[in-house]
């Protein structure tokens, strides 16, 4: 089954000259599977990411998310979208410092109203005992360790039950073993619970070991 | 608390100090306001007070004609006529009102209208021995006149009513008593114009903190100043009108026409600068407060720009998980709207002890014993609402902008 089909994308950057970042790209990616998006700098491979994401709306060509068409339609109405079907995870954790950890987590399903704030706790509790963050609920956000930090926003990602999971380099500021545990954690989230996981990634090793690898050089599939 | 109610008071309450600043300067703003407001308001009154104590809001009298139509019409072109009129006049064919009382009984019917009187009023001549002095003479009904001015509240000494039951006395203003050496119990002559010499007794002496007044007023019965001027028994000078509000005197003056065709006039006709004097201290008021409002305001906008430029990671973020841009405009507009209500509530509360405070500082000059404040519910409502409108505008206009922020630009860093 399609998670995420993409369809002849071309995107131009204008400023400061015109360039043509991604030229005529066209893939699928399945249902659970755990892909890695690789290149060199400036091949496009982030560019990429932030148009499947739904976020960047300027290009041509189409992209279909869990059989819905996303491109054409309205800011207001993909953020929604975003906010039940795809989960975020960045280089920098970009947590909202003044919140709790927990309430950084419960945000995403407190804005999408689909369960009642005391599932919505329970099920945040739950991810974080998963992701190994017990104990640290109640602090605030910029009082825990940068490994700490990437996997709340990774329990943040998780707390709507997406059906794909982004990373823009999950794991570019973690040192081997917190990237090992932020891997792992991928791996079990794609062969248990059927979700799909794409990520963008300078970390060969980290690559070598996804499902499949997309390669990208100068704005071209390789 | 919705979620987005929950974001904008973490964002308050984490970044206390600035949520204090924000708040005082719109608390500040609102209680200027209120403080300006009241203040002019009230030496509007006061000036209007002081104003009315000889001065009715609608008087009738007995003018020149406005319109003098000619003797004669001017000549139709080319039939060779010359017009030619020497010293022609406007002449008063009739002096005073000879039926005052019809009038001021039909005046009385009316429903915006709180108390009548008439006066004769007339320069006189008042002597003492040697010293003279040029007087304006009331006859007055003291009933009626007390109602209209409270004439016997400015009386330091003697009892108005007393006028009724002496044919031969008389009140005199202070300064005036002063003039020509007299006090109570001394006798003074009145000679009118047209010679007529008669002696009273006085038995008062008035001070209304109006030097004009007091130096020339001088008051007896109505019915005693007929006599003196031979007069018939309804005959007055003046008829005075006192209204509900002192700022509808002209259209009651209006319909007040329609029942004479003596000329009505509102006091706002006599005394144009007592009241553009008091429309411009209006201005002056609101024109000083707003600007204290909107430099409130300019705070309010740049506190939520620094925001704003500060949260600008949080925003994309936000966006990111999926909060549109509607969310993110009320995130940010809560935070203001909460400020302006707080500022305001507290600006109204300071606003009222500013106004007390300067209600209650002595100021000792003429009848004033402290500065004037009046306190209207009006002031209060128009400076929360504008306080409120100020913020919420200073506040959507770096919401708006934090709303069409693009993550991805943010976001890619």
């Amino acid at each position: 089954m399609t998670a995420l089909s993409v369809d002849h994308i071309n995107k131009y950057f204008h400023e400061p000259v015109s360039f043509h970042v991604l030229k005529d790209i066209t893939f699928d990616i399945n249902r659970g599977e755990f892909v890695a998006i690789i290149g060199k700098s400036g091949s496009g491979k982030s560019t990429l990411l932030y148009l499947l994401s739904t976020m960047d709306t300027d290009y041509q060509g189409t992209i279909h998310i869990n059989g819905t068409q996303v491109t054409g339609q309205k800011q207001n109405k993909l953020a929604g979208f975003r906010n039940e079907h795809i989960g975020f995870v960045f280089q920098f954790h970009f947590l909202l410092p003044e919140f709790s950890v927990l309430d950084n987590v419960m945000l995403p399903a407190l804005k999408l109203k689909k369960k009642s704030k005391e599932e919505i706790e329970h099920k945040a509790m739950e991810l974080l005992g998963m992701l190994d963050i017990k104990g640290q609920e109640y602090k605030r956000a910029d009082r825990i360790s940068g490994g700490q930090q990437q996997r709340v926003a990774i329990a943040r990602a998780l707390i709507n039950d997406p059906a794909i999971i982004m990373g823009d380099e999950p794991t570019g500021n973690l040192d081997t073993k917190n990237t090992k545990t932020v891997f792992d954690i991928f791996r079990q989230l794609a062969k248990e619970r059927g979700q799909t996981i794409i990520a963008v990634t300078h970390d060969d090793e980290f690559a070598a070991n996804c499902d499949r690898i997309i390669e990208l050089s100068d704005g071209v599939l390789v | 608390m919705n979620t987005n109610q929950k974001i904008a008071s973490t964002m308050l309450v984490t970044r206390l100090r600035q949520l204090l600043v924000a708040v005082l300067s719109v608390t500040f703003g609102i209680s200027m306001y209120i403080f300006m407001n009241s203040f002019m308001a009230g030496v509007n009154n006061e000036q209007t007070e002081i104003t009315f104590t000889s001065m009715s809001h609608i008087k009738v009298y007995n003018d020149l004609p406005f319109d003098v139509t000619p003797i004669l019409p001017n000549p139709e072109d080319g039939d060779g006529t010359v017009l030619m009129i020497n010293n022609a006049r406007n002449i008063a064919y009739t002096e005073g009102i000879k039926n005052a009382d019809a009038i001021k009984d039909a005046i009385a019917e009316l429903p915006e209208v709180t108390a009548v009187t008439s006066q004769l009023n007339q320069n006189v001549f008042i002597r003492n021995g040697v010293s003279k002095t040029s007087a304006n003479l009331s006859g007055i009904e003291t009933l009626d006149e007390h109602q209209l001015f409270g004439t016997a509240d400015y009386l330091t000494e003697g009892d108005l009513y007393e006028l009724d039951r002496r044919a031969n006395g008389i009140i005199l203003g202070a300064g005036l008593a002063r003039r020509i050496g007299v006090g109570m119990g001394d006798n003074v002559s009145v000679s009118t114009s047209d010679g007529i010499s008669k002696t009273f007794k006085v038995i008062g002496q008035l001070e209304t903190g109006a030097a004009a007044t007091d130096k020339t007023k001088a008051l007896v019965s109505i019915q005693t100043a007929r006599q003196l001027f031979s007069k018939n028994k309804s005959y007055a000078t003046d008829v005075m009108v006192n209204i509900k509000n002192y700022n509808d005197a002209p259209q009651v003056a209006k319909s007040i026409a329609t029942l004479t065709d003596y000329k009505v006039e509102p006091w706002q006709e006599g005394n144009s600068q007592l009241d553009s004097a008091n429309i411009l201290r209006d201005i002056l008021a609101l024109a000083v407060s707003l600007t204290i409002l909107i430099v409130a305001g300019f705070g309010i906008y740049n506190i939520m720009n620094m925001t704003v430029n500060e949260k600008i990671k949080e925003i994309a973020i936000l966006k990111a998980m999926g909060f549109s841009g509607s969310d993110v405009i009320e995130i940010f507009l809560t935070q203001s709207v909460v400020i302006g209500l707080i500022g305001g509530l507290t600006g109204l509360v300071l606003g009222n002890i500013v106004s007390r405070v300067v209600d209650n500082t002595p100021f000792e000059i003429g009848i004033m014993e402290t500065l004037p404040v009046e306190f209207r519910t009006y002031d209060y409502v128009m400076a929360f609402v504008f306080g409120v409108i100020i913020t919420f505008l200073a506040g959507y206009l770096p919401a708006k902008k934090a709303s069409k922020l693009d993550p991805v630009d943010i976001l890619r860093g």
